[in-house]
């Protein structure tokens, strides 16, 4: 009788322990969600991180693509994906976004961050032959005419949105936000003149810039971009904003720390191969690393932001 | 125009060395099954094969990628023919008339039809892509909300009653699809609307699954409750000598594929679902020109051929954009896009001055790849036209199955398959009661892209409705709209009149 329950509780015991025990991880392929189409700038990244990581964990890097609701499908199968380290997610800002403006049955509580890969600054863009030939002349018909300027993004509520109404609130005007699915068809209307601005992150309209079709006239990040490098921030300027998105991965929470730490090397090394480099130079994509806490904290951080900045729309 | 000849030359030197060509023939084999297959669209396919392409050069990779999008035009036609599923949005059309010919023996003329359309618009269309591509790049640029509307509102009532049953029938479905379509986030506010809080409705409700759901696992359903003598026979089959088009269905077939040629150029340029308005506009066009209309959904070939050609010279007249303006017009381009991209070539203004060797080495490979194809399925017809060979009680379940695994493969979703089995149950009923599922396809592909269109331009012009008549091409398309509904009218004063001076004479 003894002896049946001291095997049981050993055989329990043992059951208890494997899933935490991950010494031999990854013993399978590892895929990553990416809750947006194929094609787009986070599925490119990804992609091209997938290829460069595999052989340094040992098993392929598989991209998913599971579209639908804004990210909210996604990020919900993600959350829901067994904790074992085998299935991650792609955590973009509107990971950060969606569960102020939607009831979403995830936020960022429901993840272990592991790393994040790209920060891209937002910028706006305007034709090569507008009016305006300054941010400050453009600032300045925007205060004289408000409501006027028409601004296209790349969806309602989505991220370029949110910034564009961001940098209105602090730059003191007034736009017209016209929201396009997506940032390819915002950049058309711009190229047909059908609006006067838009507001995009690279890749988006990088091509455009370079053929001198259209031109940055904001740039909201911290330090010049490289490849545009006469083209000052905003923030040089005289108006303090920067805003841009990030984009990392993600775990399912509960997911045992030295698999996400062996996750972290990996895709790391990924992250500095020289073939990810050149492909992230050629998307005009900023490679940027964060460690898991640190990205953690970003993510935390934002969540705050977005928050506060969705309930000043809605007012 | 001398210059693009010669680049064109030195792109096939690129094009034909061995490499390139094994290239080109991989692209147009996998884009063939991936067509072939209900579900698996061009999209997936480059998507899943991008990774395979990593260890290529960039012009290679896009040879190869171009090639499963073109590739899968030509076998899109084929579930549609044989079995009455549509693969993708683009053969819905080719359902209606291919399907009533392969139920009287004549899918192997249906299919070869679609191969030979396929390859005359694949062809003819690569040459306005050479030669025209910049200026209709920057035309395409002057179709903004307020034209999209207009174009919208005119490809709506044009369109909607293509079978020509009963207008009201279709009305009525139109305004079903328009219903469903609104399902989803709102594209302006974000806000949810009719998602009852399920997660799996905020991205609306999966175009393929509703298609798939009403024409093949309707037609599935009507099918089994037919006496038990008919679900064991098989379809009428072909002899070997009526696989192929008879020289009356080529001469009958070859305007068509001219015009659904022209007019998949054209539409091809305008964002959006042009597959969907360039093959229904194609249908109506051969069905309003035709001398004997009355065949039309019983299976003439002119219904077959027209559309098939549109849709091919859509796909290839939507490089334009992508080549010239670095943006992708449409769903599949925006994957190519993203393929440039990792092979660290970025379209636009500048592709053809930087990367000469990569947009001559591709157009080229075009020409090839269509040509590949042409051989390549002409010797599948009677391969494919032999599956109706198969009895009815063993291939409608092996429908189902070919339906629920392609509906898996869109988006790996399970709530797609309930979706497609719903509406293979309103499909049924549908069928019973008379109601054509076409209009309500197209309303529910066009209508999102409407109210889109709609609100964007009021937002532009600060709640205006002037925005739609002050400019010239929107208001040229609501003009065209307004004459296509006054016709019934001016036919009814034309009789009246006729009547009148016939009895004082």
């Amino acid at each position: 009788m003894w002896k049946r329950v001291f095997v049981t509780l050993m055989v329990c015991s043992f059951i208890a322990v494997v899933p935490v025990q991950a010494a031999d991880f990854p013993t399978k392929e590892v895929q990553i969600i990416i809750p947006w189409a194929a094609g787009g700038a986070t599925d490119l990244i990804f992609r091209a991180l997938a290829a460069t990581t595999g052989k340094y964990l040992g098993k392929a890097v598989v991209v998913v693509n599971r579209p639908g609701g804004g990210g909210a499908v996604g990020y919900t199968e993600g959350m829901k994906a067994a904790p074992d380290g085998y299935t991650l997610t792609a955590a973009v800002t509107p990971m950060t976004i969606l569960p102020h403006q939607v009831s979403t049955a995830f936020t960022y509580k429901n993840f272990d961050p592991i790393l994040n890969v790209v920060s891209d600054p937002s910028m706006f863009l305007i034709r090569s032959d507008a009016p305006w030939k300054s941010l400050k002349e453009f600032l300045d018909y925007a205060k004289q005419n408000p409501d006027m300027i028409t601004v296209g993004n790349s969806g309602a509520g989505g991220g370029v949105h949110l910034v564009a109404l961001a940098f209105e609130k602090a730059a003191g005007v007034k736009f017209n936000h016209i929201p396009f699915s997506g940032g390819g068809p915002s950049v058309t209307a711009l190229l047909g003149g059908h609006v006067n601005a838009v507001s995009v992150s690279p890749p988006e309209g990088i091509p455009q810039v370079q053929a001198g079709k259209l031109k940055i006239i904001a740039l909201f990040a911290e330090k010049r971009l490289a490849m545009f490098a006469d083209v000052p921030t905003v923030k040089e300027q005289g108006i303090p904003f920067a805003m841009g998105m990030w984009r990392g991965l993600v775990a399912p929470k509960g997911t045992p720390p030295d698999a996400i730490t062996k996750l972290h090397n990996a895709f790391k090394q990924g992250m500095d191969d020289p073939v990810l480099k050149k492909n992230a130079a050629d998307m005009a994509v900023n490679l940027d690393y964060l460690g898991s806490e640190a990205f953690g904290k970003l993510i935390a951080g934002d969540h705050e932001f977005y928050g506060k900045l969705v309930k000043d729309i809605k007012k | 125009m001398f210059e693009s000849l010669q680049h064109l030359i030195a792109g096939f030197g690129i094009a034909l060395t061995v490499n390139n060509l094994f290239y080109c023939l991989m692209g147009a084999v996998i884009g063939t099954l991936i067509g072939v297959l209900p579900g698996l669209g061009p999209i997936a396919g480059i998507a899943l094969l991008i990774p395979a392409t990593y260890n290529l050069n960039a012009t290679s990779a896009i040879i190869m990628l171009a090639g499963i999008y073109y590739g899968a035009m030509y076998g899109g036609s084929t579930t549609s023919i044989l079995l009455n599923v549509p693969g993708e949005t683009a053969s819905v059309i080719t359902c209606i008339d291919g399907y009533q010919m392969a139920q009287k023996g004549r899918a192997g003329p249906a299919l070869a039809t679609c191969a030979i359309g396929s390859f005359i618009a694949g062809t003819i269309a690569i040459l306005g892509l050479v030669f025209l591509a910049p200026p209709l790049a920057e035309a395409a640029l002057a179709f903004g909300p307020p034209e999209y509307f207009s174009l919208m509102v005119f490809g709506f009532i044009v369109l909607c009653n293509v079978t020509g049953t009963s207008l009201i029938k279709s009305l009525m479905m139109a305004v079903v699809g328009l219903i469903i379509g609104t399902v989803g986030l709102d594209p302006v506010t974000g806000v949810a609307r009719f998602t009852f809080d399920s997660m799996d409705l905020l991205g609306g409700v999966e175009f393929v699954a509703v298609a798939i759901g009403l024409f093949g696992i309707g037609e599935v359903l009507a099918n089994v409750e037919k006496p038990l003598e008919f679900l064991e026979g098989k379809v009428l089959v072909p002899r070997l000598r009526e696989l192929y088009p008879t020289l009356e269905d080529l001469k009958k077939s070859f305007k068509a594929i001219l015009r659904g040629t022209a007019v998949g150029f054209g539409i091809g340029l305008v964002p959006g679902p042009a597959p969907v308005i360039a093959t229904y506009s194609s249908y109506m066009i051969e069905k309003n020109l035709s001398k004997h209309p009355e065949e039309f959904g019983k299976g003439a070939i002119e219904g077959v051929a027209g559309p098939e050609s549109a849709n091919n010279s859509a796909c290839q007249s939507a490089f334009i954009p992508l080549f010239v303006l670095g943006i992708p017009f449409a769903p599949p381009t925006a994957i190519l896009l993203g393929a440039f991209l990792i092979h660290g070539v970025t379209p636009g203004p500048m592709l053809i001055g930087e990367h000469p060797e990569l947009f001559w080495g591709v157009i080229a490979s075009m020409y090839i790849g269509n040509f590949i194809l042409l051989l390549l399925n002409l010797p599948f017809v009677p391969l494919f036209a032999n599956i109706l060979r198969i009895p009815k009680k063993v291939l409608l379940p092996l429908v189902i199955l070919f339906c629920l695994t392609g509906m898996y493969t869109v988006n790996n979703s399970l709530v797609d398959i309930w979706m497609m089995l719903l509406f293979g149950g309103l499909g049924y009923l549908l069928r019973k009661l008379d109601y054509e599922g076409a209009p309500l396809l197209l309303a529910l592909v066009l209508g999102p892209k409407l109210e889109v269109a709609f609100r964007q331009s009021l937002m532009i012009s600060h709640g205006d409705f002037g925005i739609f008549i002050n400019r010239p091409i929107s208001m040229g398309l609501l003009v065209a709209t307004l004459l296509f509904l006054l016709v019934p009218v001016f036919r009814i004063i034309l009789k009246f009149t006729r009547k009148g001076g016939i009895a004082r004479g």
